[in-house]
């Protein structure tokens, strides 16, 4: 007898089709029209596997045998690993660019995945079925940023025009081309893989006879910090000559030239305050196409 | 003042506001009214409209306020929310729409976001935003460039076929800024000339198209993208009348001046991608190349008096810049076993920008000759990235990863004149990087997660006394969650040292921060958190300084920022009756603890003045929601804003206060 139960093959779960799971869940099917996973009843042609609830979750079958219970949900997300949340998503989800690097993108190595910002079945936007509103989940992990954004300079993240998308892509993104391409490694590229916020200044972006070479080399953040700053213009120091002069000392071996960081001319005298500005004078100090002092 | 004190009355009476510092229309996202909306047809409509009012008084440096605030007055369309969704998901034209706007009105930012889409058909999605720029000549940051702009972005995308094996893209994006100014021109004798003041009315446009396609066969994803961007920027600039300049103890004067200086640009480029996922196995490969290109002519005439008497110069400049960047991106994920997870990504970038600009100077009387520039600047980029993924248990994943990069920076610099044969001076470099990460990801319990990274990274030849050389950075982070409670506190640090033997650089920041959002009862929530940034810096600097002539002077940059941010709100809800939010924002930089400056003047003082720049900005704010019946409600806010410098950098304040606010009305249906 006990040879026969152990011999006797379980029974294949079979599929049963959404409507089954409207019988106990209505209200996530009241609603599910709604949901951009609806695309694959409505289409008609998708395989069992693909099609609503069960495209998600698996077969249902054993789990309305049993009346229910997470353990006999083939794919329940709130009992599996942030890996097989991520292998389940990217099934359908890995055809468009902006996920190409999601297997190496720190969120994943954090274990922050799908479902930790993403909400099916409870989605506060319905555009991309966010959990809550954009900045909201970025803030609960990243508190120094949201702190950076309150501050009295910023970009107007709060203020609901920017994004954090706008800048960063959280599934990952292709090595910076800027810097040394090591740092920073969740930064989006502009189109022609440049730093994203050129997306919006273009005028600093060029190409320009006379590059200020740092710019190019290692980026915006050479001078400015890019979410929020206690001093103006989002710049990292309160006045734009120390800026400047902490890279042009002339130490060294930095600089294009080897031979440090080209220094002010001895003709400006520190003292006279003119000269503490020093873009009252070089005034196209992203990049001039006349001069290469940045002068006009 | 912006608005009068009755009216601030009246709106203090209704008082409001919403979660941090956002005031717009704080309501749209609430569950107020019915909110599966109504049946109209074969589709489901919900809509949420909010109309009302918005105020603003302010005192004290209002230019400072338009910068870092700019709310003002008027009626607007503080939100609004539409969506239209077919029951069946066989709608005639379209099977959504989702629509959402926010500040329309004349709000400082404003913006719109729309998404229509047929099911197996298209789906077109739309972004548009404008933003009121003010930069009123701060004093801080020394930024004397007045510009009082509108930014207006907008952004289409239309896919056909979006849930076929192949799917065809186009899209369009524009950006416009276009608003008066005001510029500076150093003229005649250069550094000895004086400064004037120019006016300008800034005009620049970009326009993006772009088409491509995706292909989706035996599991390969092929992504082709082409995409055209145009620049044009055409700001004439004049001087407003005649001018002494801003440099009262030089003679140097200007009578007329004018400037034309147009730049038009275009960019073509390419985008392919090819990826695969299979069980054991992913691999992603990018290829992508632009070629861009910059048409500018500078037409600049100056008549007025220099050191030498009468200057009636004639400045031309012409020609063009180009850049043309390759990159190459490949990457491959094994999944050796179904714990572990092995990444390796190695990019190419290289950048090629030249350009060659012909600058003409006239003197009208004697032509003074003709100078050629020529700069070539090259970046090569090489890096790669192995990443290890390691699930332990359940509870338990590590990951470690190494990064190597190298870079080579090629400079070519020749000038011509007349008189000088033609020199080309090139430079070459390189700089390796060597960095290793790792961390772990650790469920202490079911309530408690524990995220430790760590990085160390070594750059031999770093380009900049201040790019990082020997950094490395601890980041920790643990998170609570239990019930309607979660919590979080975490550490982190980042050291950069980039000293040499004549000058030394190193970059300290320490961040402390933490935060707690309950959620006890449905009629009662809150939220807190503080965070502590704090950062110092030390440089080596090199200038010229002195009295009564400059001579070289060496000295530290040092900088100090010790900020305590700090916000807290909390919703009560009053037995449906009404709705109240609390909230208060605080950032306070203590600076380094010193509370007065040196006296202007000395290089003492030139170097110590700067060294920090203690000040708050606050923002304690109160918002009031009443229902009025199922469908509709009435929203006041009130929001203050204090901003406090301890001491100005050049003994000018530009502290301000703002009473701002709004009254709304909230119809759901």
């Amino acid at each position: 007898m006990l040879l026969g139960a152990q011999t006797t093959p379980k029974p294949p779960n079979q599929y049963v089709g959404s409507v089954v799971c409207k019988t106990c869940h209505p209200d996530v099917w009241l609603n599910f029209y709604k949901n951009p996973h609806y695309k694959s009843i409505a289409s008609g042609k998708e395989t069992p596997e693909r099609t609503g609830c069960e495209g998600c979750h698996g077969a249902g079958g054993e789990h309305v045998d049993s009346r229910g219970g997470k353990t006999t949900i083939p794919h329940a997300f709130s009992l599996m690993s942030p890996t097989q949340i991520l292998d389940d998503c990217l099934t359908c989800h890995l055809k468009d660019v902006s996920k190409a690097n999601i297997r190496r993108s720190a969120h994943t190595d954090a274990d922050v995945v799908c479902s930790t910002c993403h909400s099916i079945h409870k989605a506060q936007t319905p555009k991309f079925l966010l959990a809550s509103t954009q900045k909201t989940l970025c803030y609960q992990c990243h508190l120094t940023v949201r702190a950076q954004f309150d501050m009295p300079s910023k970009h107007r993240v709060n203020e609901g025009v920017v994004n954090c998308t706008d800048c960063h892509n959280p599934h990952g993104t292709m090595a910076a081309t800027w810097r040394t391409g090591i740092r920073p490694r969740m930064v989006s590229q502009a189109p022609n893989n440049e730093e994203p916020c050129l997306n919006c200044h273009e005028d600093k972006r060029g190409p320009f006879v006379f590059e200020h070479a740092a710019i190019r080399v290692d980026g915006c953040e050479s001078c400015h910090s890019p979410h929020g700053s206690m001093n103006s213009k989002l710049l990292r120091r309160p006045v734009v000559y120390t800026v400047c002069l902490e890279c042009h000392n002339g130490a060294g071996t930095f600089g294009v030239a080897n031979a440090g960081v080209l220094t002010q001319s001895a003709a400006h005298n520190m003292l006279d305050p003119r000269f503490q500005n020093c873009t009252l004078c070089h005034v196209r100090i992203h990049g001039s196409n006349a001069d290469q002092f940045f002068l006009r | 003042m912006r608005i009068g004190p009755s009216s601030f009355l009246i709106a203090c009476l209704c008082v409001t506001c919403l979660q941090g510092q956002e005031t717009v229309a704080p309501t749209a996202n609430e569950p107020v009214g019915p909110a599966r909306g109504e049946d109209t047809g074969d589709y489901n409509v919900v809509q949420s409209w909010e109309f009302g009012y918005r105020y603003a008084m302010v005192g004290g440096d209002e230019g400072k306020y338009r910068s870092d605030v700019n709310y003002g007055n008027g009626t607007r369309l503080l939100s609004s929310y539409l969506t239209v969704h077919s029951k069946d998901g066989h709608g005639h034209w379209f099977d959504e729409i989702s629509l959402t706007t926010q500040g329309l009105g004349n709000d400082p930012y404003e913006s719109a976001t729309l998404r229509v889409q047929k099911n197996r058909l298209y789906r077109y999605d739309m972004q548009w935003r404008t933003t009121d720029y003010f930069n009123p000549g701060l004093v801080t940051a020394e930024g004397l460039h007045l510009e009082d702009l509108t930014q207006r972005s907008q952004d289409h995308d239309l896919t056909l076929f979006p849930q076929s094996k192949i799917r065809i893209h186009a899209g369009y994006s524009r950006n416009t800024e276009d608003g008066p100014a005001l510029s500076t021109v150093n003229l005649f004798e250069n550094e000895f000339g004086n400064i004037f003041t120019l006016f300008s009315n800034v005009k620049r446009e970009y326009n993006s198209y772009r088409t491509g396609a995706d292909f989706d066969f035996f599991g390969v994803k092929l992504n082709v993208l082409r995409r055209w961007e145009f620049y044009k920027e055409d700001t004439p600039y004049s001087l407003g009348g005649p001018s002494t300049g801003l440099n009262p103890t030089d003679g140097t004067t200007l009578t007329s001046f004018n400037r034309s200086a147009p730049i038009h640009g275009s960019t073509p480029a390419w985008l392919v991608n090819l990826m695969t996922e299979r069980r054991r196995i992913a691999v992603n490969g990018r290829f992508t190349y632009s070629g861009g290109k910059n048409n500018f002519i500078l037409d600049e005439s100056a008549v007025g008096t220099g050191l030498a008497g009468t200057e009636n110069r004639l400045i031309i400049t012409y020609g063009d810049a180009q850049r043309t960047v390759t990159t190459g991106d490949f990457n491959v994920s094994l999944f050796a076993k179904d714990r572990i997870t092995i990444t390796n990504n190695t990019s190419g970038d290289n950048s090629r920008i030249n350009g060659n600009s012909w600058y003409e100077q006239f003197d009208l009387a004697s032509l003074s000759g003709t100078l050629v520039n020529f700069q070539f600047l090259g970046i090569r980029l090489i890096t790669n990235a192995t990443d290890v993924h390691v699930r332990a248990s359940k509870k338990l994943s590590l990951f470690a990863g190494y990064r190597y990069a190298s870079r080579e920076i090629r400079s070519i610099q020749s000038v011509t004149e007349p008189l000088t044969p033609f020199a080309n001076v090139l430079n070459s470099q390189y700089d390796h990087v060597r960095a290793g990460v790792a961390g772990l990801n650790w469920i202490v319990t079911s309530a408690l997660r524990l995220h430790v990274e760590t990085e160390i990274g070594r750059n031999d030849n770093p380009f900049y006394p201040i790019s990082e050389k020997n950094y490395q950075s601890i980041d920790a982070r643990l998170q609570y969650k239990f019930k309607s409670l979660f919590a979080t506190a975490g550490y982190r640090e980042t050291y950069n040292n980039n000293s040499i033997t004549l000058t030394a650089y190193s970059s300290h920041s320490r961040n402390y921060f933490s935060n707690v959002s309950w959620t006890p009862r449905a009629w009662f929530s809150f939220d807190a958190g503080y965070s502590k940034l704090h950062l110092d810096t030390a440089g080596g600097l090199a200038f010229f300084a002195g009295a009564p002539f400059a001579t070289l002077q060496t000295g530290e940059s040092i900088y100090i920022s010790n900020i305590h941010a700090a916000n807290l709100g909390a919703r009560i809800a009053l037995r449906n009756r009404a709705d109240l939010y609390l909230g208060y924002n605080i950032t306070l930089d203590t600076g380094d603890g010193r509370s007065s400056l040196l006296p202007t003047g000395t290089i003492s003082a030139l170097l110590y003045n700067v060294q920090t720049f203690p000040l708050s900005f606050q923002t304690p704010l109160v918002r009031l929601t009443i229902p009025i019946t199922s469908k509709l409600k009435w929203n006041a806010g009130y929001q203050y804003y204090n901003y406090h410098e301890e001491f100005g950098l050049y003994s000018v304040l530009q502290n301000y206060h703002a009473h701002t606010g709004y009254t709304s009305l909230l119809w759901v249906f």
